[in-house]
């Protein structure tokens, strides 16, 4: 028995047919069946009804939600906040964990201890982060508006209607030091030779930079693009907790500038009971994300360089 | 670490006059750290504001114009902190909930990411494509109609959504262990093999302890995971069986119903400071993951 094993090593897996394999990935199937497709079915069908969460005499209504949902003026603007928030933050959450990382990526005193500070932010719960950030843009009490005072500008009202917007985008900001770590590690995946030769070659530092190291590294920022625009249509938290509310999972006081798309989701949900029409609108959501998704997979061909590498197609 | 603008680098210097050079490099760096401690000071700001404002009296936080530094450190406010709630009961439970749920879903993604490291079955590749692209999934997507679906069926405050959902593995983790997993040379198993070693046990008791390294990885995420998430606990759980995250953010009133704000910024340093702990003497463990998620797999 152990001499056949012994030989057939090569082909064990037709002994071990797709049986063991299932077994193993099997909690990721079935948590993948119950709790992501199973839900995310379940609110397309209720998408088609008038369904209100807890009458149970609700009746197909066809496409009705999503008719009325691309007419609806507050989803159109939350969706026009959300796209303005995105086309915000993620340049400059790009672009600045780029540059911490190429100021960094040097044998300078003290950069581990700078990568620290820098990264900290990222892996702070949004809880604590919502509330330091409310004791910062506090109108009276806030040393930003201190600060703002000595130089005699302000009090400014960060926390209402319009400035509430840009206190959520310097909020987010400041954990860009997530991507940071991850343009720090693909900076020095860049071979050493390759901008060296260019140096050789004459060229400026900044030419290197922009015609060497960018191009190599364009995969991981083409990535950093991705998931950011991802990550920042699924804000909800972080408006929620900047808002002055008094209950737990409240949207009522969330101001007007950062009542984005799923804040309005939520809202229909448990505030207007609206499962129907909250659930088009998850749907929608998801839809837009693959759109985008293949997108900018699409057009990443244009602009993207990828080493060849054929660990990669393992 | 690779030093790309590494001046004393013999091999290829170009014929540039290296005193002149010198001097300018000099000037530079005292830029970049005059721009690092800038930079530095914007980020760590927040974190000796809270520290700040935990320790004033509440007429010190209102008081106008705004003072920087207390009177005398109010060291008080975190003992009332933790008597003003039920502190230690919001702490039990999150240290529940979180352990619960790192322990559960650090073993079940092990086993997954073995099983697309190591194993071959029929539907494979796309299973893993499925895999792949559910990272991207936004958790927000799925548990609002998670909800839904629980409260029909009575799990809503219970801690059975943590269980099923560390149960069913975090895609995420699977890949990071997966991609350990493909590393590790084939001669390990086949000897084992030969041994007439099954694959459970040769999961159990060959590459779950070499995964070391990945095994703390992913403990130490997940569980930070749980203890900084907010939205599942507000939407699953009754406020008396809540966790901490939601307890700081909203249950510290004063009598009229108003933001108790320095017993809030007493607790919230309580309740971060654990993690920022952890994370200074783990952190390249963290590092680890963010790493493994900004790789193109």
């Amino acid at each position: 028995m152990e001499a056949e094993r012994a030989r057939r090593g090569r082909r064990r897996w037709s002994r071990y047919p797709s049986r063991t394999f299932y077994l193993f990935v099997s909690p990721w199937v079935l948590g993948f069946a119950l709790l992501t497709a199973l839900p995310l079915g379940y609110a397309l069908l209720v998408s088609f009804t008038n369904f209100n969460g807890r009458n149970s005499r609700w009746r197909w209504v066809g496409m009705r939600n999503y008719t009325e949902l691309v007419r609806d003026a507050d989803v159109i603007a939350s969706l026009v906040r959300t796209l303005a928030y995105t086309a915000i933050t993620v340049p400059l959450m790009v672009a600045g964990g780029l540059g911490l990382a190429v100021l960094l990526n040097r044998r300078l005193k003290a950069v581990g201890l700078f990568r620290t500070i820098f990264f900290l932010p990222s892996v702070v719960p949004v809880v604590a982060m919502a509330i330091m950030w409310k004791l910062i843009f506090n109108r009276d009490a806030g040393i930003l508006n201190a600060i703002l005072e000595k130089v005699s500008v302000g009090p400014i009202a960060w926390l209402v209607d319009p400035n509430a917007f840009y206190a959520l985008i310097i909020l987010t900001l400041w954990g860009l030091g997530g991507g940071m770590v991850i343009m720090l590690a693909a900076l020095q995946s860049v071979p050493v030779e390759l901008e060296e030769a260019a140096v050789v070659d004459g060229a400026s530092r900044w030419h290197v930079f922009r015609h060497v190291t960018v191009p190599m590294i364009s995969p991981v920022i083409f990535f950093q693009v991705v998931t950011g625009v991802i990550a920042s249509f699924q804000i909800i938290i972080q408006p929620l907790l900047l808002a002055e509310s008094n209950q737990v999972g409240s949207v009522a006081l969330v101001p007007q500038s950062t009542h984005l798309y799923m804040v309005q989701v939520y809202e229909e949900f448990f505030n207007n009971n609206r499962y129907g029409f909250g659930s088009a609108m998850l749907w929608v959501f998801f839809l837009v994300i693959l759109a985008i998704t293949l997108v900018v997979q699409r057009s990443s061909r244009l602009w993207v360089h990828y080493q060849v590498d054929s660990e990669a197609e393992r | 670490m690779t030093v790309v603008r590494d001046p004393a680098r013999p091999a290829i210097k170009p014929a540039l006059p290296a005193p002149a050079r010198r001097p300018r490099r000099r000037a530079n760096a005292a830029w970049t750290y005059l721009l690092l401690m800038t930079l530095a000071v914007l980020f760590a700001g927040p974190f000796a504001w809270l520290v700040l404002a935990a320790l004033k009296t509440k007429t010190e936080w209102v008081a106008i114009p705004a003072k920087i530094l207390p009177e005398a450190p109010q060291w008080g406010n975190f003992t009332q902190a933790l008597t003003e709630i039920n502190f230690t009961a919001y702490l039990g439970n999150s240290l529940f909930l979180s352990f619960l749920y790192a322990v559960l879903v650090t073993f079940s993604s092990a086993a997954v990411g073995f099983g697309f490291a190591r194993l071959r079955g029929r539907g494979k590749r796309p299973l893993f494509v499925v895999l792949l692209s559910t990272m991207m999934l936004p958790q927000i997507l799925t548990l609002i109609p998670t909800y839904v679906l629980f409260a029909r069926v009575g799990l809503v405050n219970t801690y059975w959504p943590w269980v099923l959902w560390g149960l069913a593995a975090s895609p995420y983790l699977v890949f990071l262990f997966r991609q350990f997993f493909a590393a590790i040379p084939a001669e390990l198993e086949d000897a084992a093999i030969i041994d007439g070693c099954g694959y459970g046990r040769i999961f159990l008791q060959i590459f779950l302890p070499l995964s070391r390294p990945v095994l703390v990885t992913s403990f130490l995420l997940s569980f930070t995971w749980t203890w900084g998430d907010y939205i599942a606990p507000a939407l699953f759980l009754d406020p008396d069986h809540t966790t901490l995250s939601v307890a700081i953010s909203a249950f510290y009133r004063d009598p009229h119903g108003n933001p108790d704000t320095t017993l809030q910024a007493a607790a919230a340093t309580l309740y971060v400071v654990p993690v920022l702990v952890i994370f200074l003497f783990a952190q390249r463990y963290f590092i680890r993951g963010v790493l493994s998620s900004g790789v193109k797999g």
